[in-house]
């Protein structure tokens, strides 16, 4: 007895003319594509670089003539590539004190990644693997706030900040204080508890998914040797979540790192403690003499970022994809 | 170099405070087991300051240090007693003890204009409801533990109510029925009485807990962990998103500036809703005269027809005798994009920006992100494409607002366009009034004309009818092209009076109303990586043997993506499409720093925060937020049921 062997590709298949003309149409169509894709990419790629090779020019020389003519710069008299762009931005007595700004971004995104990540991984093993009356409906909650939007949020947190949580009964006319006044508005502590608080259900949904598929066998075995659960968070877990919590990380670094909004209303008109994206934001609203630090600016808010991601691209993508794809 | 110094030492405290708070509390809950004297002494230290502590913020202690000292010490001694001594008579004796001590500092210490004055029917009828209530939580939590702790708490709330806050009540009520506040002349003696009693109640409450066994104190040990792994992060939640939310809510039927808000029933929504600047229907009409509406119209209808006409020899897709493919689904996503954006640019304001936000970045992510997903899919340099597409989502929106303002910038005429999108416009106009130009752009358009021909009339040889309908339709704008670089010119031009061809830029962001769309071009290039970095698992992750069965059966590439990847993807597409609606939804950072809602781009975000923090409205402020959260409610039950479906299985 002879095994079916699959019969040699004489047969035509459907959407086949004679051979040779399909194989050449074939051909013709999948090379197509490659060459979009990589026009696509192109075209997609000239706004950063635009913005990186004006960053580089004279004011005059980007008022002049766009980015693709900037090799043209030393000889209608310009200076390419030139760093006074970056000089003049960077440091406060002439510019817009950017650099100043750089450091209150880091401060606000170095705290306001690591906090979430502790309390949130701390939260997502409780999910997954302690066992608690309603735990179903309080994850499902807790998860669902992930599309509140922040702009729901910000009216009473601004004035929880900077007036305190008082609660007013109304027929005695008195007024009790919850949390008194801590005098944290135009601060950035009041960034990071934002933050902190607006990153908990995506952070929780990530870190929980992949806790809970943690296998089994390793839980029983360390209860059997009498570990509490807090010793096999610490012990177990946590080095097992390393990617997960890697990816979350990074995802939370460039959120807050790029975040604009929150920023702009807690910390509003206390110049110091103002991060970069509202330094830049602010340069975008004046047109005329600064314009040419703006590009400086733009890019030096985004190099970080552009930075992490290009090496950290990995965990990034893991980050992003966890939970969107079935299967 | 000093801001270096204080920023790392800030964050650096910051970090090893919280982590030495969540450290402390799960040590001490670690010594419940073992040590439970000290566990319960240190229990109740932080008990009585923090009771004591509540009081100093609302001022109501004089020396308000002293005495929180003074009470957390009694406290730890306190439960330093519960922790050692078991017998239940000893027990009482201490909790009775210590509640008399606080009650009587808190009556000695408190203020002066706090002190009660005693109405004793009040104070009656408050412990008798104190006692119902006692009684009645014993009744629901089904009777299985003891009467007396829910007694006594019950006693402490009504007493509270009775003897001192009722005494309120009635010196509110003046004689002609109107509300006046209430001034208790209230003395020293009634205040530690008060006090007194209500120590003696909590006391007694306190020590009506027995000594845990064993068993007991391993359980609290465990039992705690879950509050502990879990207080903090739904601390946050709960008070960064829920009450908040609930706060705006509210807030949205007030009116007023922020230290006096009256209430305002619907008012700020009629508000809303009746102010042209929020939706404006008043040029609705010129919908039916728009070149848009009818181009819609007429690809929509072409669409519909190539779909049966491919479809009668037998229907796939969508039922019979119609058929989904890459033509058709080209036609019909072209009518309705056209149609949408014909509707939004003939209906105007604030939320019809915003639908016009959502629906293009919607159509035009996914699409971009699902055609970069399939293309890479398997090619040469695949990682580094989509690294390069994915770059974006790693610019913020205020980033990526600037580049593409330096993109989009218009020059005037005379001075070299510096944009590169005004750049190519003009080009393509000084070209057109060329003739050399026009003559060699004519000739390169015909032989890509020719090629589509060719390319059609193969594709009817081999039996692809969607080679052939595809090549034939995509002629048609080539045609068009040189009809328009012949005749009436095409690009930034315009002829002035002296007949001499002068540049004549497009102001991208300052025309309206299609300077929204060039907005929305900034955000689908941020987002686009994220929909095509997620199509791409999606895809990766479809089962080879499905793929394989249908090359087996015959099928071509079109019509395995088509019919068999696409549907497994369906899931995905919807958490790429609800993911971007929330994020559309809220975008903020875009119009603001573009246009700052002006040239007609104004969005709820943006509205909001004009109203909320530079009018100071907060009421009109939070009524738009609400209607944000409206318009995210949908995403919000679409998620809970599909979380629903997978886990509560």
């Amino acid at each position: 007895m002879t095994a079916t062997r699959r019969p040699p590709s004489t047969v035509k298949t459907a959407g086949d003319g004679p051979r040779p003309l399909g194989k050449r149409i074939y051909g013709f169509l999948r090379s197509i594509p490659t060459w979009v894709l990589w026009v696509l990419v192109l075209v997609w790629s000239i706004p950063t670089i635009a913005l990186f090779v004006n960053s580089f020019r004279e004011r005059d020389a980007q008022r002049g003539s766009g980015f693709w003519n900037a090799w043209q710069d030393p000889a209608n008299g310009f200076d390419f590539p030139t760093l006074q762009n970056y000089q003049e931005v960077l440091f406060p007595d002439v510019g817009a004190g950017l650099g100043n700004a750089l450091l209150n971004s880091a401060a606000i995104a170095i705290v306001a990644t690591v906090i979430p990540v502790a309390i949130a991984a701390f939260a997502a093993y409780a999910f997954a693997w302690i066992d608690f009356r309603g735990r179903e409906w309080i994850f499902i909650a807790t998860v669902a706030l992930l599309a509140v939007p922040t702009q729901v949020s910000l009216i009473p947190l601004l004035s929880a900040f900077s007036q305190g949580v008082h609660m007013t009964i109304p027929i005695i006319e008195r007024t009790i204080t919850l949390i008194p006044d801590a005098n944290l508005s135009g601060t950035i502590p009041s960034v990071w508890l934002t933050h902190t608080g607006f990153a908990m259900p995506f952070a929780i949904f990530l870190l929980h998914n992949y806790m809970a598929g943690l296998p089994r066998d390793i839980f029983e075995s360390a209860y059997i040797d009498g570990a509490d659960h807090f010793k096999i968070f610490w012990r177990l877990v946590v080095p097992l979540s390393v990617p997960v919590l890697a990816a979350f990380a990074i995802f939370q670094f460039l959120w807050t790192w790029n975040d604009y909004l929150i920023a702009l209303t807690m910390i509003g008109g206390s110049a110091e403690a103002l991060p970069a994206t509202v330094v830049v934001a602010s340069l975008a609203g004046e047109f005329g003499a600064r314009e040419h630090l703006l590009t400086a600016g733009a890019f030096v808010i985004t190099v970080v970022p552009l930075v992490v991601f290009f090496f950290l691209q990995r965990y990034f993508v893991r980050g992003v994809t966890a939970g969107s794809v079935k299967g | 170099m000093d801001r270096v110094i204080v920023t790392v030492v800030g964050v650096v405290a910051t970090i090893g405070f919280s982590a030495i708070v969540f450290i402390g509390a799960n040590k001490l809950f670690d010594l419940s087991e073992n040590r439970f004297a000290v566990f319960n002494s240190v229990l109740g230290g932080v008990s009585a300051a923090a009771v004591f502590g509540l009081l100093w913020g609302n001022r109501m202690l004089t020396s308000p240090i002293l005495v929180t000292v003074i009470a957390a010490a009694i406290g730890a001694l306190t439960g330093l007693g519960l922790g050692v001594y078991k017998s239940a008579r000893t027990r009482m004796l201490i909790g009775i003890g210590s509640g008399a001590a606080l009650g009587l500092i808190l009556g000695a210490t408190v203020r002066s204009q706090f002190w009660p004055s005693i109405d004793w029917l009040a104070a009656v009828t408050g412990l008798a409801a104190g006692t119902v209530i006692g009684v009645l939580i014993w009744v629901i939590t089904g009777r299985r533990r003891s009467l007396v702790p829910r007694l006594m708490l019950g006693l402490a709330f009504g007493w509270v109510i009775g003897g001192w806050v009722a005494a309120d009540f009635t010196a509110t009520l003046a004689e002609d029925g109107t509300l006046v506040s209430g001034t208790t002349a209230g003395s020293q003696m009634e205040a530690v009485l008060v006090a007194l009693v209500l120590g003696l109640l909590v006391g007694v409450w306190v020590g009506s807990f027995t000594y845990p066994d064993k068993v007991e104190r391993a359980e609290i040990s465990r039992a705690s962990r879950k509050y502990i792994f879990l207080l903090p992060a739904l601390a946050f939640v709960i008070g960064t998103l829920v009450i908040p939310l609930a706060r705006t809510i509210w807030l949205g039927f007030l009116t007023g500036n922020p230290t006096d808000l009256q209430w305002a029933g619907l008012a700020n929504y009629q508000n809303l809703f009746t102010d042209p600047n929020m939706i404006d229907f008043e040029n609705w009409t010129m919908l039916f005269e728009s070149r848009l509406f009818w181009g819609a119209v007429v690809l929509v209808i072409l669409g519909i027809a190539l779909g049966r006409w491919l479809g009668r020899s037998g229907g796939t897709g969508l039922g019979t005798g119609f058929s989904l493919s890459a033509g058709t689904l080209s036609l019909l996503a072209g009518g309705v994009t056209l149609l949408g954006f014909s509707i939004f640019v003939a209906v105007r304001g604030t939320l019809s920006n915003n639908l016009w936000w959502v629906f293009s970045v919607i159509i035009f992510a996914v699409i971009l992100g699902l055609g970069v997903a399939v293309l890479a899919d398997r090619s040469k340099g695949e990682n580094i494409a989509k690294s390069l597409i994915f770059l974006p989502m790693a610019i913020s929106f205020v980033g990526a607002s600037v580049i593409w303002r330096l993109m989009y910038v218009p020059r005037p005429p005379g001075e070299p366009q510096t944009g590169a999108f005004n750049a190519v416009w003009v080009q393509i106009g000084e070209w057109s009034n060329d003739t050399t130009a026009t003559t060699i752009i004519v000739a390169i358009l015909m032989v890509v004309i020719a090629g589509l021909l060719y390319l059609a009339w193969r594709g009817r040889q081999a039996g692809s009818t969607a080679i052939l309908a595809g090549s034939l339709v995509f002629t048609l704008p080539f045609f068009w092209l040189i009809y328009r670089f012949l005749g009436p010119g095409i690009g930034g031009f315009v002829i002035n009076d002296a007949g001499e061809v002068v540049a004549d830029p497009i102001f991208f962001i300052t025309t309206a109303p299609w300077n929204n769309f060039w907005m929305m071009v900034v955000f689908i290039w941020i987002q686009t990586g994220f929909a095509m970095v997620i199509f791409s698992a999606a895809i990766k992750a479809v089962p080879e043997e499905l793929v394989e069965a249908a090359r087996i059966d015959g099928a071509t590439e079109s019509q395995t993506f088509w019919r068999v990847t696409v549907p497994q993807i369906f899931p995905t597409i919807g958490v790429v499409v609800t993911t971007l609606i929330v994020t559309v939804l809220k975008v903020f950072d875009i119009p603001k720093v573009m246009t700052n809602g002006n040239f007609d781009t104004q969005v709820l975000a943006n509205e909001m925060w004009e109203r909320a923090f530079t009018q100071l409205n907060f009421g009109l402020g939070s009524a738009v937020a609400v209607l944000l959260f409206v318009g995210v409610l949908p995403v919000m039950f679409f998620n809970i049921r599909r979380m629903q479906r997978e886990r509560l299985r």
